[in-house]
């Protein structure tokens, strides 16, 4: 990864995490805002439902109140208490109901049982426990019907006036759906109540209350009739119900946020503290979702423009402040290269401009100090090339000048003899002319190193033609073992193959000469990766670290009658093959030599 | 001489002006209202009106004949015959003949009939049976078996409610059904000319009519006979006509003999005279009224819910479904029943009414006649059971009544009686054996 990706990948992670956080912070805040509100809300409208919940019972005690209040009420009421027959007045309940706009009424005689009920006239007889409430306000009560069933109503006790002993009303309202529906409500608010009393029941006519069973979602009826979602009231009502206080939550209807609504349950208690059902007020959260959704779009809307704005302005930084860096880098290339010129260009004061400024001074340092080096080294050269053309030179020379003055003092000698010296001389002559022929050809071919003409071969074929060549000429001498190791794997090379097979043999000779006492040479090749690593190792004296590092300088030799020129012509052919070679070797363990070369594609 | 004669002139024109005043005038409309259906059984106001029956009950409940002059009895009551009477014509002008009875009567009961076979012999009309019918002549004086045109004279179907009563049907308009007076009625052309029959008019709003004279004869259900007499109306009360009694099933659930009887002891009974029908009828537990039987108050009325519970012996039977027929009184009456049986251990559900299935029925039976063996076989058959009562003592029909009884299927409750009020104007309105208005037999007093 660039030094501009890193830049930039660092640039826009911090800023894309300040805005995330920024983000993450104000939803978070936005949300408990309209949390707070929405709680607020909820139990404002909890608080106005509550009051219209209390006029509807004050409405339904002022019914009752009025028909108690009636004259023909409290006729029929003294009447009854002077006859002391109940009797006629069974029908009398329906009528009074019917006009007081109320669902149930039930008139009790001084006995407390029901003279006359309206919403179960069968019931004549039978005793009215409510009219032993003591209390004057409204209550709620279950109220059997004649189909078995219970329903809840909201009840109002109310006694005749005038009548003694007294004759009471018990009047309410049913708290159903159309209660329910007769409730002003809230846009975006839904009453709903759970009672237990729906079920039919069997408890006979003295009034059996059901006991509180599992929540049954059925039982949930609102204004419409069921109540959208009502299996997840469960919870609310449940804990509502156990515990008797108000319950609270929100309640996600379908998967879709929009469709949560906030709910307070409300237990509905009759006078002895008994929970007889649930009221739910449910108020919609869509609007509050909505407005929520809506801010955390444009939210995330700025947050991704701030993060695209801060990568391109990432991008801006990262070039700027990476370009010179860059500069410095490809400059620091090119001199490693061998661009020895290469410059970078210095802008502003900062630091990496200082950075420039010296790498362009250091450079210019190592450019005169290259030449200077190239100049002392060319020097140097040529003394090492005088002094071993010097050195070379100078032993054929001198016997080329004894012969010389020999023959010359041969001249004083009979024919006979001048003749035998002279041909002496003449045949030393030439045999010293031709080694000094060879010298100038070794140093020829050093400089007339040929270019390679690759061709495609197994480094196990030339490894074995080498192998063959010297094991018949080891025959003389001291005793020579050449062996190879090479593996039945392919090692395909693109080489020279008489290049590589000269630069093996030199390997070889080497090997040789550093066993006058005799030993083995071991040629062995193995794959690397993707390169092919020849070893030629020897079993003589090896060689010191110091000798090792100049092995391979040109004109170094270890041995008498060296010239210095074989390995560094070794080094010359290898590094023609975009190949390398170096030495492993200690004083008394042998050496060896590692040449390795890329290998030719399958 | 002349003051005597005077006086005597004064005398003999005030006591004509008197004589003048109670003979009842012709003419007029008759004006009723109804809250039921004027043709549906029994007791159908316009019923009698149109069509007369072979016999008829007179207001001492005394069989006599109408469309059959004469009857008898042959094969030990396997078989009876009755002729006749001639010259009696159908309102359309038809003659009555045997044929016609025969038809009409097929048509009336082609189901449940107290006879096997019924032909036309001549002039006779022919009933046979394979078991007794001793009491035939008395079953054919009942609503049921009154005679329709059932084909007019060319063959084809009758057009209308076609009998030979002393009213004909006119027309049917705005609920109002109007009968015009049969000029050529065997029995005589009634008085008024026109009976106007309202009907499913409410009971309050027939009182409120009433009132206002906008009518002249409405309906006083039992339970509401004292408000009528507070209203000052002129209530004529039949002797008791109908037996309110549970119908009980002897199949399914109620299978156990025990437990229609311990049905029948958890009913209270003086809980449905005293407040539900206000003292009106008698408290029974007999089918025959005590009147009729003398032997009635030796079934006890009580309720007794020990009794009802040791019967039910803890058997827990199921929903029971209860239904009553006919108005709201009777719904009434059915949903105090059932609060009794749920107090007696019995699961009692409320049918819709006119529930034909219910496993317990409240319905009315006709009580009619002062034969009580007609009258008792005549409430067996009511209640869909074909049993020729043949006992005639008071001993031999206690004891028949008492296997009848102790098998639960029926349970009396209340022997009631039928009412209605009229108006001011209205002369000489009488009720009939079976509770409903003669209206034939009354006048109008400003008909001329």
């Amino acid at each position: 990864m660039s030094l501009r990706q890193k830049l930039l990948l660092l640039f826009s992670l911090t800023v894309a995490a300040a805005v995330a956080a920024v983000a993450w912070t104000v939803l978070v805040r936005i949300r408990q805002v309209f949390e707070h509100r929405d709680q607020d809300e909820t139990a404002l409208f909890v608080s106005q439902f509550q009051r219209e919940f209390q006029h509807r019972s004050a409405d339904v005690a002022g019914a009752v109140d009025r028909v108690a209040g009636q004259e023909r009420v409290r006729s029929m009421a003294f009447e009854m208490v002077q006859s002391n027959d109940a009797a006629p007045f069974l029908n009398e309940a329906q009528t009074l109901a019917q006009d007081a706009r109320l669902d149930f009424l039930e008139i009790v005689g001084p006995d407390g049982t029901i003279v006359s009920s309206a919403q179960w006239p069968a019931r004549f007889g039978y005793p009215e426990p409510a009219a032993n409430e003591l209390t004057q306000t409204p209550f709620l009560k279950r109220e059997e019907l004649p189909d078995g069933t219970t329903v809840l109503g909201l009840f109002a006790l109310r006694a005749i006036r005038g009548a003694e002993p007294a004759v009471k009303l018990v009047g309410g309202v049913r708290m159903d759906q159309s209660f329910l529906a007769d409730l002003p409500v809230a846009p975006g608010m839904q009453i709903g109540l759970y009672s237990d009393a729906t079920s039919q029941s069997n408890a006979g006519a003295s009034g059996g209350v059901n006991s509180p069973a599992g929540f049954d979602a059925q039982r949930l009826v609102g204004s419409d009739g069921a109540v959208p979602g009502a299996a997840k009231y469960g919870g609310l009502i449940e804990k509502s119900r156990s515990s008797g206080q108000e319950a609270s939550g929100i309640l996600y209807l379908t998967p879709r946020r929009e469709d949560s609504v906030a709910v307070t349950a409300i237990p509905l208690k009759n006078s002895a503290g008994t929970v007889l059902a649930v009221l739910t007020v449910a108020i919609s959260r869509s609007g509050l979702v909505g407005e929520q959704q809506q801010i955390r779009a444009i939210a995330y809307g700025v947050a991704a423009g701030g993060i695209l704005l801060a990568i391109v302005f990432s991008l801006w930084i990262a070039a700027r402040v990476s370009r010179p860096v860059e500069e410095l880098a490809r400059a620091a290339e090119e001199v490693a290269s061998g661009r020895w010129d290469a410059r970078v260009q210095v802008r502003g004061k900062d630091e990496v401009s200082v950075l420039a400024r010296s790498f362009n001074h250091m450079t210019e340092q190592l450019e005169n100090q290259r030449e200077m080096l190239v100049q002392s080294e060319r020097v140097a050269a040529w003394r090492e090339l005088a002094r071993r053309l010097a050195h070379e030179l100078k032993n054929p020379l001198f016997p080329l000048q004894l012969t010389v003055e020999n023959l010359s003092r041969a001249r004083q000698l009979p024919a006979a003899e001048f003749d035998e010296v002279f041909n002496e001389s003449t045949q030393t002559l030439s045999m010293e002319i031709g080694n000094l022929k060879k010298i100038i050809g070794r140093f020829s071919d050093f400089s007339k190193m040929p270019k390679p003409e690759l061709e495609r071969i197994a480094a196990k074929e030339l490894i074995t033609r080498v192998r063959t060549l010297y094991a018949a000429a080891s025959e003389d001498g001291p005793k020579i073992e050449i062996v190879t190791q090479l593996p039945d794997e392919p090692m395909p090379l693109m080489v020279d193959p008489e290049l590589l097979h000269r630069a093996l043999s030199n390997l070889v000779l080497n090997a040789k000469d550093a066993m006058p006492e005799g030993g083995t040479v071991t040629l062995s090749a193995c794959k690397r990766e993707s390169k092919v690593e020849i070893r030629v190792s020897d079993t003589g004296e090896g060689m010191t670290p110091e000798e090792c590092e100049r092995l391979f300088t040109p004109y170094y030799t270890t041995k008498q009658h060296g010239t210095g020129l074989g390995l560094a012509i070794v080094q010359s052919i290898v590094a023609d093959h975009a190949g390398t070679i170096a030495v492993e070797s200690s004083e008394g363990h042998g050496a060896t030599f590692v040449i390795t070369l890329p290998r030719a594609d399958a | 001489m002349f003051r005597p004669f005077a006086i005597s002139c004064l005398i003999l024109a005030t006591a004509l002006s008197a004589a003048a005043r109670t003979r009842p005038h012709y003419g007029g409309t008759l004006r009723v209202e109804i809250a039921g259906d004027p043709w549906e059984r029994p007791a159908g106001v316009a019923r009698r009106l149109v069509y007369d029956g072979l016999t008829q009950l007179d207001a001492n409940g005394a069989l006599r004949p109408a469309l059959a002059l004469t009857w008898e009895q042959d094969n030990n009551f396997h078989r009876w015959q009755f002729r006749l009477r001639p010259g009696v014509r159908f309102q359309d002008g038809s003659s009555l003949t045997s044929a016609a009875v025969v038809a009409s009567l097929t048509a009336s009961c082609n189901a449940n009939c107290p006879w096997d076979a019924v032909k036309a012999v001549g002039p006779l009309v022919v009933f046979t049976n394979d078991s007794a019918m001793p009491n035939l002549p008395s079953l054919l004086a009942s609503d049921e078996f009154l005679i329709a045109l059932t084909a007019a004279a060319d063959g084809k179907s009758a057009a209308g409610a076609i009998g030979t009563g002393p009213f004909q049907v006119t027309g049917f308009n705005n609920g109002v059904l109007t009968l015009a007076a049969n000029e050529n009625c065997w029995t005589g052309r009634p008085f008024a000319d026109v009976v106007e029959i309202r009907v499913h008019r409410a009971v309050r709003d027939q009182w409120l009519d009433l009132s206002l004279g906008r009518t002249d004869v409405v309906e006083v259900p039992p339970e509401q006979f004292r408000q009528a007499q507070q209203q000052r109306f002129a209530v004529l009360t039949s002797a008791p006509v109908a037996l309110l009694a549970l119908q009980v099933s002897d199949a399914g659930v109620l299978a156990n003999v025990k437990l229609r009887g311990a049905i029948a002891a958890a009913v209270d009974r003086s809980a449905l005279y005293n407040v539900i029908f206000q003292k009106q009828g008698e408290v029974t537990a007999s089918l025959l009224p005590q009147k009729m039987s003398g032997y009635s108050f030796l079934f006890p009325t009580d309720r007794d819910l020990n009794k009802a519970h040791e019967l039910r012996g803890g058997l827990a039977t199921g929903a029971i479904t209860l239904s009553a027929v006919g108005d709201g009184t009777m719904q009434l009456a059915a949903q105090r029943i059932a609060l009794n049986l749920r107090e007696a251990g019995f699961n009692v559900q409320m049918a819709g009414a006119g529930t034909q299935h219910a496993d317990i029925v409240l319905r009315k039976l006709s009580v009619a006649g002062a034969d009580p063996s007609a009258a008792l076989e005549r409430i067996l058959w009511d209640a869909g059971e074909i049993a020729p009562v043949t006992e005639q003592t008071p001993a031999a029909l206690y004891k028949r009544e008492q296997s009848i009884l102790e098998s639960g299927r029926i349970v009396p409750i209340l022997d009631l009686p039928l009412a209605y009020a009229s108006g001011a104007k209205v002369r000489d309105l009488h009720l009939r054996d079976d509770g409903t208005p003669d209206l034939a037999n009354a006048s109008l007093e400003d008909a001329r």
